[in-house]
Formats: C-alpha cells, sequence, structure tokens
C-alpha cells in the first residue's frame, strides 16, 4: 500500500443478480490524472458511488493512503481527502454559489463547539478560502447567485467548486463536461488541468480528446470488468479496447 | 440577501406590536394573543424540522404534551415553583424528542411521516389511559406558583404577569433560533434541506445534523406546551392527540417555511379564524382548508415568502 493514494482491490458489487462492477482493481499515484472509459452502463458511476461510500461493495477492498476505507460512510470518506462531483448537477439550489462552496470549506474547517458560537478568526479562515476557490474557479462575479440561476455549464463549474472544497488530496470527476458547451467545455477542461498539477484527480468522461487531453492512464470498463488499462498510448493501441469502445483512435 | 432583511423587519415590527398590545388590548384579545405567542413558539421550533432541515414530523403533539405534562406534573406533585416547572419540561422535551429522533431521523421521508405520526398516537392512547398520572380526557388542574416566591404578585393569575411572561419566551426563543439559524449550523442545516446526499458527501453527518434539528424543534414544542398548560393551569392527554400535531405544519405551510418569523403570521391568521368565524360558523375548519389551499396555490413559500417578494417558484 506505499506510495498509492488510492489503491482498489478486486471490488465487486452486485444488485440482486446484475452484476454491476466485477473485480475491479487498479491503484491511482499521487499526482496522477487517471480517466475511466467505457461504454454506457459499464459501471464507471457505480464504480464511483463505491468508491466514496455511497454502496458498500459486496467484496473487495478499497484504501486510501493505505488505509482500509471500505465500507466508511461517505461523510468519513470526504474527511480523510477523497471528494467527487456528481453526473447530474448536484448543487444546493436555494443557496448562493458563495454559501455552496462555503458549506464544502466549513466541513473541513470545523472544530469542536463551532456550532453556535464560532470564532471570529475560523470563520475569516472559512471565508477568506470560499473566496478563494470562487476565484479559482472564475465564479467570483456570479458568487451571490442562487445557485440554481446558474447557467447548467456554470452548474458543473459550481460542482467542481464545492468538491474542491472539502480540500481533497483525490478528486473524483464524473463526466464534467456533460451537456455542456464546448467554450464551457474548453475552460472546464482547462480548470481539471491546473487542479492536476495539486491533486490526484478520478475522471469519467466520454470525450476522447478531453481524455487524451488531460489523462496520464486510463482504465477501459465494460460490463462492470476492467478490460485494459494502462498509458494513453497503451490502450490506444489495444485491439479489444479500439473495437468495444474507441473506434479509430490515434495517439500522438 | 434582501428577503432576509425583510423578514427580519417583520419580525422586530410584530414584537414591538407585541409588546404594545399587551398593554392597550382588552382582556379577551389579550389572552387570544397570549395563546398566539405560546403556539408561535411551538410554530418557530417546528420550522428548524420543516422548513430548514425539511423533515415532515407528525409526532409534535408529544413534545407538546410531555412539556405541558411536564410543568402541571412537577408543580402538582413536587411543587416545584414555575421556573424549575418549565426546566423540567424542558428537560422532558429533550429526552422524548432524543429518543424518538434516534428511531425516526435515519428515516427516509414518507417512512418518518407515518413512523413519527404512529408513534405520538401510541403516547396519545397511553396518556389517555394512564389516568393516575395524566387525568386521561378529564386532565390535570393545577395551582400555579408565583414566578418568584417572593414578589407574591409577579404570578400569572395577573393577566399582564402572563401576558408579558409568554412574551419573553417568545422573544428569547426567536433570539436563540435566529442566532443559531445565522450560525454555521444554521447553513448546514439548509444544505442538508437542499440536499442531504450531497451534503454527506460533502463530510457531514446528515443523520446527526437532522437529529439536532429535531431535538431542538423538540425542545421548544415542550416549552410551548408547558407555557400553554401554565397559562391555561390545565393539561390533558387531548395535548397529545394528532390535532396538535398537524397544527404546526399549517402554521409553517401558511405563513412561509424556512423564516422563522413567517409561521407567526399563520399562528396569527388560524387563531383569529377559530376565535372569530367559528363564532357563526361551526364548520369554520372547512373554511380554514379552503383558504390554506387558496395561500398555497397563490406563493407555496407561504404568507410571509409571497410578501417577501419570492413569490411561487
Amino acid at each position: 500500500m506505499t506510495g498509492n493514494l488510492l489503491e482498489v482491490v478486486g471490488v465487486s458489487m452486485h444488485f440482486g443478480g446484475l452484476t454491476a462492477v466485477d473485480e475491479v482493481s487498479y491503484k491511482i499515484g499521487a499526482g496522477e490524472v487517471r480517466g475511466i472509459i467505457g461504454p454506457n452502463g459499464a459501471g464507471k458511476t457505480t464504480l464511483f458511488n463505491v468508491i466514496t461510500g455511497e454502496f458498500k461493495p459486496s467484496s473487495g477492498k478499497i484504501y486510501l493512503k493505505g488505509e482500509d476505507i471500505t465500507g466508511l460512510a461517505p461523510d468519513r470518506i470526504c474527511q480523510k481527502g477523497m471528494s467527487r462531483t456528481f453526473q447530474l448537477t448536484y448543487v444546493f439550489p436555494e443557496m448562493t454559489v458563495y454559501q455552496c462552496v462555503w458549506v464544502g470549506v466549513y466541513s473541513k474547517a470545523r472544530r469542536a463547539g463551532t456550532l453556535f458560537f464560532s470564532r471570529a478568526d475560523h470563520l475569516k479562515e472559512a471565508a477568506d478560502k470560499t473566496m478563494e476557490l470562487c476565484r479559482l474557479v472564475g465564479l467570483e462575479d456570479k458568487r451571490d447567485e442562487l445557485a440554481s440561476n446558474l447557467s447548467y455549464g456554470d452548474q458543473k463549474v459550481l460542482e467542481i467548486a464545492m468538491a474542491l472544497s472539502t480540500d481533497p488530496a483525490l478528486l473524483l470527476l464524473d463526466e464534467p463536461t456533460q451537456g455542456v458547451g464546448p467554450k464551457e467545455a474548453d475552460s472546464i477542461v482547462q480548470l481539471i488541468e491546473l487542479l492536476s498539477q495539486r491533486m490526484s484527480i478520478l475522471l469519467i468522461e466520454h470525450n476522447i480528446d478531453i481524455i487524451l487531453r488531460v489523462c496520464h492512464n486510463l482504465t477501459v470498463l465494460s460490463f462492470g470488468r476492467v478490460i485494459a488499462d494502462g498509458s494513453c498510448e497503451e490502450i490506444g493501441r489495444n485491439e479489444e479496447v479500439q473495437r468495444i469502445y474507441l473506434g479509430e483512435i490515434t495517439c500522438s | 440577501m434582501e428577503r432576509k432583511g425583510m423578514v427580519t423587519r417583520f419580525a422586530l415590527v410584530s414584537l414591538v406590536v407585541l409588546a404594545i398590545l399587551g398593554v392597550v388590548l382588552p382582556s379577551g384579545a389579550r389572552s387570544l394573543v397570549v395563546q398566539i405567542m405560546i403556539f408561535s413558539i411551538f410554530a418557530m421550533g417546528y420550522d428548524i424540522c420543516l422548513g430548514y432541515t425539511n423533515q415532515c414530523s407528525l409526532g409534535h403533539s408529544m413534545f407538546f404534551g410531555a412539556g405541558a405534562y411536564g410543568a402541571i406534573l412537577s408543580v402538582m406533585s413536587f411543587k416545584l415553583g414555575l421556573i424549575p416547572a418549565l426546566g423540567v419540561a424542558l428537560l422532558v422535551g429533550f429526552l422524548f424528542s432524543f429518543l424518538l429522533g434516534l428511531i425516526c431521523v435515519r428515516l427516509s421521508e414518507a417512512y418518518f411521516v407515518i413512523v413519527t405520526a404512529i408513534i405520538s398516537a401510541v403516547f396519545h392512547l397511553l396518556a389517555m389511559d394512564m389516568t393516575w398520572l395524566t387525568g386521561g380526557d378529564d386532565g390535570l388542574s393545577a395551582t400555579i406558583p408565583p414566578i418568584s416566591q417572593r414578589i407574591s404578585q409577579l404570578s400569572l393569575y395577573n393577566p399582564y404577569v402572563n401576558y408579558y411572561f409568554v412574551f419573553f419566551f417568545l422573544l428569547m426563543s426567536y433570539l436563540v433560533l435566529t442566532r443559531m439559524i445565522g450560525a454555521p449550523l444554521g447553513r448546514i442545516f439548509i444544505s442538508i434541506r437542499e440536499n442531504p446526499r450531497r451534503a454527506h458527501f460533502l463530510g457531514y453527518n446528515v443523520t446527526r445534523y437532522k437529529l439536532v434539528a429535531f431535538v431542538l424543534s423538540g425542545i421548544f414544542g415542550a416549552l410551548s406546551g408547558a407555557l400553554y398548560a401554565m397559562t391555561l393551569r390545565y393539561a390533558s392527554a387531548d395535548y397529545f392527540s394528532f390535532y396538535w400535531s398537524v397544527l404546526p405544519i399549517v402554521w409553517c405551510l401558511i405563513g412561509g417555511t424556512g423564516t422563522l418569523a413567517g409561521c407567526w403570521l399563520g399562528v396569527a391568521l388560524m387563531s383569529l379564524f377559530q376565535y372569530y368565524v367559528s363564532a357563526w360558523f361551526t364548520h369554520y375548519l372547512l373554511l380554514f382548508g379552503i383558504l390554506i389551499l387558496i395561500i398555497l396555490k397563490v406563493s407555496r413559500r407561504g404568507m410571509l415568502g409571497y410578501l417577501t417578494g419570492r413569490g411561487t417558484r
């Protein structure tokens, strides 16, 4: 368990007779950006749900920073440094952008006894951090808008900001550019590139151009199984992957 | 934060008006306002549950009844003073809501509603059967001791003292609750209302925060029950009935959930309606139901939500 930020060992997830995730294993090192690709229904989001504690895996182990986190609740896993976004925007609709981010920041910053009477310096610290994050993702001007009033693209960005707010070592992004216009998608990708210098990222994405632009390594899922695992070049050459998923592709 | 400012202004104006009304009003109307203020405390507490963490409890009659009996029994059986009796009522409210909360808050919405309703129904039956303790449907009448043993004039038998005693608790409840909602806790509550799953993934133990909200609202329910019992010098098993669980929902919906002070409007409207319309029409609740439907049709956020300009969503 050394050197790996996240290690997933033989994780399976059964729903009744359906096997959504079948004996999946992979590792993510510090600073690595790994893409997870696969056709619809391959189990990518289910895998996210299992890793982040939404579901307890039917079998297998998950280690974060060498520590067994299998079956922990999402809030505990979040506190240990793993954070995620959701495929469909999943914000706090009736809160402002600033408040949405603040809730996550405060989750990390809160200490015992600060719920009713918070110390001014803790609040200031949280406020500064929140502003910094709003600035980082480019939502500074819209910080007092209600989240539900944002455009879909901005909500996707807010999603990422909220995931960042808990200061994760590993960020899980579930189709961050899905349903977003090309221009906005490009700025999201730039944001991901920027973030990849600070933390490890696990990325689900259908757009191959984006995958090739930001990811170092890929894991390919099909019907819940890992069918290929390796660098972008290796995956590009893998015939089974080409057949199942990628079609024709050339790697630079 | 235009809206928040308007809600605060509404609350302050209402409090000032209430403070003046105590001196101005004739005795009949004064006791009606006392009742409105007592129910307002109940409604505000309930709003923490419904309006801030989206838990639609049908079990709050338990806390109202428990508070009422906690106060009356400690005055009758243990000869406690007024203030200690209130303390006992709050403690009982805490225990009841904590235990019920432990069972219920982890349940998903519909099950939460059903289980709280069933458990409170069980307690209603118990309260009716355990006549040796509760007096059953006939209830218990008690002599309420003065607020301070030294100054015997400061007694709830004096209508002015009664009015301002209740007003004091309304004011304190409002201040305490706005303080909590303004603190990080309030924002965490709202985030849980808005999207519990996301709050969970942001590192919050949602169940625990829901329990905190539930217990808080239970304590204020008990405070309200105790004040009601002390004002009437009477508590009966009826306080545990389903009626007292539905009332706070109605108050909050009419007034506007998630506003704290908004539910005062709901309480006032319902109490006035009850008082004046019931005099000439027996089935006044029928009319009231229609009125509720109209209000909610116009604004899903209730009266205060409408007045502060957000309107329907």
